[in-house]
C-alpha cells in the first residue's frame, strides 16, 4: 500500500472533522429540542373522591385534561384529546356521546370511535389507584394507552338521542 | 485648505468631464460641495452622472444596484412580464422584519405574558395595533404572492434550464414563507392560535416511525405550551429569518447570473452567464465536431451568448435598456405600492385576538390559518397519513423534481399542453379545496356556506 500523501491525510481528516461537526450540532440540537425531563406537565393528577364518578356521566377533569368515566364495570381515565388531530373532544349530553368541534369524530362513553376521521378511539390513562385515605383517586398522566381500534366494541354503548 | 478644495474640484471636473462629453462647468452650491467633499465620496465612489458609463458605474459601485444587471432586456419593464412577484414578495418580507423588530421590543414569549403583551399594543403602544395589523396582513400577503410568483414561473416555463436548481431554491423558500407564518401564528397565544397549531402539529404526528418524536420536538411536551411557544418564537425570529435571507441571497443572485429574464426561443435572447451550461450552438458544434480535443464538451465562443447562437453582429437589434433608472423606478413605485397596500388593510382591518389560550376549551369552529385550510379539507375526506402526510410531502418533492422531471426545453405554452394542464389541474384542485376550506366549513366541519354563517378567519 502506497504511503497516503499528506493531501490525502487532510483530504480524509476535512470529511471526517465536518462528519464530527454536523453530527456534534445536530445531537445539540436534539438535545435543546426534546422535551425536558423535568418540569413536564404529565404525572400523577388527584381527581377527586371515588363516589363523585356516577354511571354514565363522565366528569371533566381540567387538571389532568381528561375525563373520568364509571362505564359501571370500569372507572376509566379518558384522554380529553382527540386522537384525530388533537382538538378537546366535548361530552354531548343528549346523545351520549363526545364528539370532537372541529372534524366531527364521535366517540361512545367508553372513547370508542364511532364515526369521523379519527384513526382510533380516545387514549387512555391506564394507571388509575386509590390514595392513601382510600377515596381519592389518582390518575397517573405519564402513561397513555392508544385508544381501541376502529370496530373493538369492548365498551359500546348506543346513541341515546340526537347529536349536538 | 481653500487649495485642496480646489485641487478636488479640479479633479472631480475632469472626471466628470471625461464621463459626460460636453460638460463644462462645476456646480459650487452646498448639496455640490458636499458630494465632491472626501468623505462623502469614500461612501459613493462614482458621481451620479447621467451618461451611459455614468449609469453603468453606478450600477457596478453601489451594493443595492449591484443585484441588478447593468442591463435588462427591455419586456422585463413590462408589467404584465412578470407581474413583479417575486419583487413584492422580498419587499413585504422587508416590511415584516422591521414591523417584527418592534413588536420584539414588546412582546415576551411567555405563556404568562404573550397575550398580555398582545393587549397592552393594542392600548398602552402608540402605533402598537397598526404595527401588529401590518405585520400579519404583510405575512398573509407574503404566502399569497409567494405562491403565485411560483404559479407565474410555471406558466413561463421559467424553471427550466439553466434555473432547474433555483426553481428548487425557490420551493424552500415558499415552504420557509409557510413556516414563518405558521410559528408566527401561535405566538399570540389567543385560542384562535393555540388551537390552530395545535391542529397543525398534531399532523406531524402522522409521520411514519418518527411521528411522535417528531411532534414531540417540535411542541417539546405533551401539548402545546411554553417550551412550543418558546421554541416557535426562537424558530420565527432567529432560524428562519436567517435561513430565508441566505436562501433569498442565493435565488435573487441566480436570478441575476440567469439572465433576469426567461430566455426566448429566437435568436437575441439576454444571457449573462447562461453560455456555459448552454447546449453548443450550430457554429460551435461545428467546431466541436471538427476538433474534438480542442472543443468537444462545453464550448464557449466569443459572439456565442445563447444556447440559440447569436453573435452581437446577428443580433438585429439591442432589446436591453439600462436597469437605472428604468427598472429601479418601477421597483421603487411597486414597493411604495406595496407598502400602501398592507398598511390601508391594517388600517382597514385588525389582526384578530381571541379570548386567552385555553387547554380545556376548544373553540366551536377551529380552523387551520387559510393556507392550511385546503389540507385540513383534505383531511376530512382521507386517512391522516395519506392526507396530511404523503400528499403534501409528495407534492413538494414533485414540485421540487418539476425542472428535472420535465425535460422538454421548450417555453412556450403550445409546445407544453401536458405540463400546464397537469399543473393546471392540480392549482385548480388545491384552490377548490382551500376555498371550500375556508368559506364553506363550520363547526365540526360541516357544511356551511359563508352567506349563511361566516367563519372565516384570517
Amino acid at each position: 500500500m502506497d504511503q497516503p500523501s499528506r493531501r490525502d491525510v487532510l483530504r480524509t481528516g476535512w470529511k471526517i472533522g465536518g462528519a464530527l461537526l454536523i453530527g456534534t450540532a445536530v445531537y445539540t440540537g436534539y438535545e435543546a429540542l426534546r422535551p425536558l425531563t423535568t418540569g413536564a406537565t404529565a404525572g400523577p393528577v388527584e381527581v377527586g373522591p371515588i363516589s363523585s364518578f356516577a354511571v354514565g356521566t363522565p366528569t371533566y377533569v381540567p387538571a389532568g385534561r381528561l375525563y373520568m368515566v364509571n362505564t359501571g364495570k370500569k372507572l376509566l381515565a379518558l384522554s380529553q384529546k382527540c386522537p384525530h388531530l388533537g382538538c378537546r373532544v366535548d361530552f354531548c349530553d343528549s346523545s351520549g356521546w363526545f364528539q370532537c368541534p372541529c372534524h366531527g369524530s364521535k366517540y361512545d362513553i367508553g372513547g370508542e370511535w364511532i364515526e369521523g376521521p379519527a384513526p382510533r378511539g380516545l387514549d387512555e390513562y391506564p394507571d388509575v389507584s386509590l390514595a392513601k385515605d382510600n377515596k381519592t383517586v389518582i390518575v397517573d398522566t405519564s402513561k397513555v394507552d392508544p385508544g381501541p381500534p376502529h370496530g373493538a366494541h369492548v365498551y359500546y354503548a348506543p346513541r341515546k338521542g340526537p347529536n349536538c | 485648505m481653500a487649495d485642496d478644495t480646489e485641487t478636488v474640484d479640479r479633479d472631480t471636473e475632469a472626471t466628470a468631464n471625461a464621463l459626460e462629453p460636453g460638460r463644462t462647468s462645476v456646480d459650487h452650491g452646498f448639496t455640490a460641495r458636499v458630494k465632491r467633499s472626501e468623505t462623502w465620496r469614500s461612501m459613493f465612489r462614482h458621481p451620479q452622472l447621467d451618461t451611459p458609463r455614468g449609469r453603468a458605474l453606478q450600477s457596478f459601485s453601489n451594493f443595492f444596484l449591484h443585484l441588478y444587471p447593468v442591463r435588462i432586456p427591455k419586456r422585463v419593464l413590462r408589467m404584465r412580464y412578470s407581474l413583479r412577484l417575486g419583487f413584492i414578495a422580498a419587499v413585504l418580507f422587508g416590511i415584516l422584519l422591521v414591523t417584527g423588530v418592534y413588536l420584539m421590543f414588546v412582546y415576551t414569549p411567555s405563556v404568562n405574558s404573550a397575550y398580555g403583551d398582545m393587549q397592552n399594543l393594542k392600548t398602552g403602544v402608540g402605533f402598537g395595533q397598526l404595527i401588529r395589523n401590518v405585520h400579519r396582513w404583510s405575512a398573509h400577503l407574503m404566502v399569497l404572492v409567494v405562491a403565485l410568483h411560483l404559479v407565474r414561473v410555471f406558466y413561463a416555463g421559467a424553471y427550466k434550464k439553466p434555473r432547474e436548481f433555483n426553481w428548487a431554491i425557490g420551493v424552500m423558500l415558499l415552504l420557509l414563507t409557510l413556516g414563518f407564518s405558521f410559528t408566527g401564528y401561535l405566538l399570540p397565544w389567543d385560542q384562535l392560535s393555540y388551537w390552530a397549531v395545535t391542529v397543525g402539529t398534531s399532523l406531524v404526528h402522522y409521520v411514519p416511525l418518527f411521528g411522535g418524536t417528531l411532534e414531540k420536538l417540535l411542541i417539546g411536551g405533551p401539548q402545546v405550551g411554553q417550551s412550543t411557544l418558546l421554541r416557535f418564537y426562537a424558530l420565527h425570529v432567529a432560524v428562519l429569518p436567517a435561513s430565508l435571507v441566505l436562501l433569498l441571497s442565493v435565488h435573487i443572485w441566480r436570478v441575476r447570473k440567469d439572465g433576469f429574464a426567461v430566455q426566448r426561443s429566437e435568436p437575441g435572447a439576454f444571457s449573462e452567464e447562461a453560455t456555459e451550461r448552454a447546449a453548443p450552438a450550430p457554429a460551435a458544434a461545428a467546431m466541436a465536431k471538427a476538433a474534438p480535443e480542442l472543443y468537444g464538451g462545453r464550448v464557449r465562443l466569443l459572439g456565442v451568448v445563447d444556447r440559440e447562437s447569436v453573435t452581437e453582429a446577428d443580433r438585429p437589434v439591442d432589446d436591453t435598456v439600462y436597469t437605472w433608472p428604468h427598472l429601479i423606478v418601477r421597483h421603487v413605485v411597486v414597493a411604495l405600492g406595496t407598502a400602501a397596500t398592507v398598511l390601508a388593510l391594517g388600517v382597514a382591518f385588525s389582526a384578530p385576538l381571541h379570548e386567552i389560550a385555553n387547554p380545556n376549551q376548544t373553540p366551536i369552529s377551529e380552523k387551520a390559518p387559510w393556507y392550511f385550510a385546503g389540507l385540513q379539507e383534505l383531511l376530512s375526506h382521507f386517512d391522516p397519513l395519506v392526507a396530511g402526510i404523503l400528499v403534501p410531502a409528495g407534492a413538494v418533492i414533485t414540485l421540487v423534481l418539476l425542472p428535472y422531471i420535465d425535460r422538454n426545453p421548450d417555453t412556450r405554452a403550445r409546445y407544453r399542453k401536458v405540463a400546464i394542464a397537469t399543473f393546471s389541474l392540480l392549482l385548480a384542485i388545491i384552490v377548490v379545496l382551500t376555498v371550500i376550506g375556508v368559506f364553506f366549513r363550520g363547526p365540526e366541519w360541516k357544511w356551511v356556506p359563508f352567506w349563511q354563517h361566516s367563519y372565516v378567519e384570517l
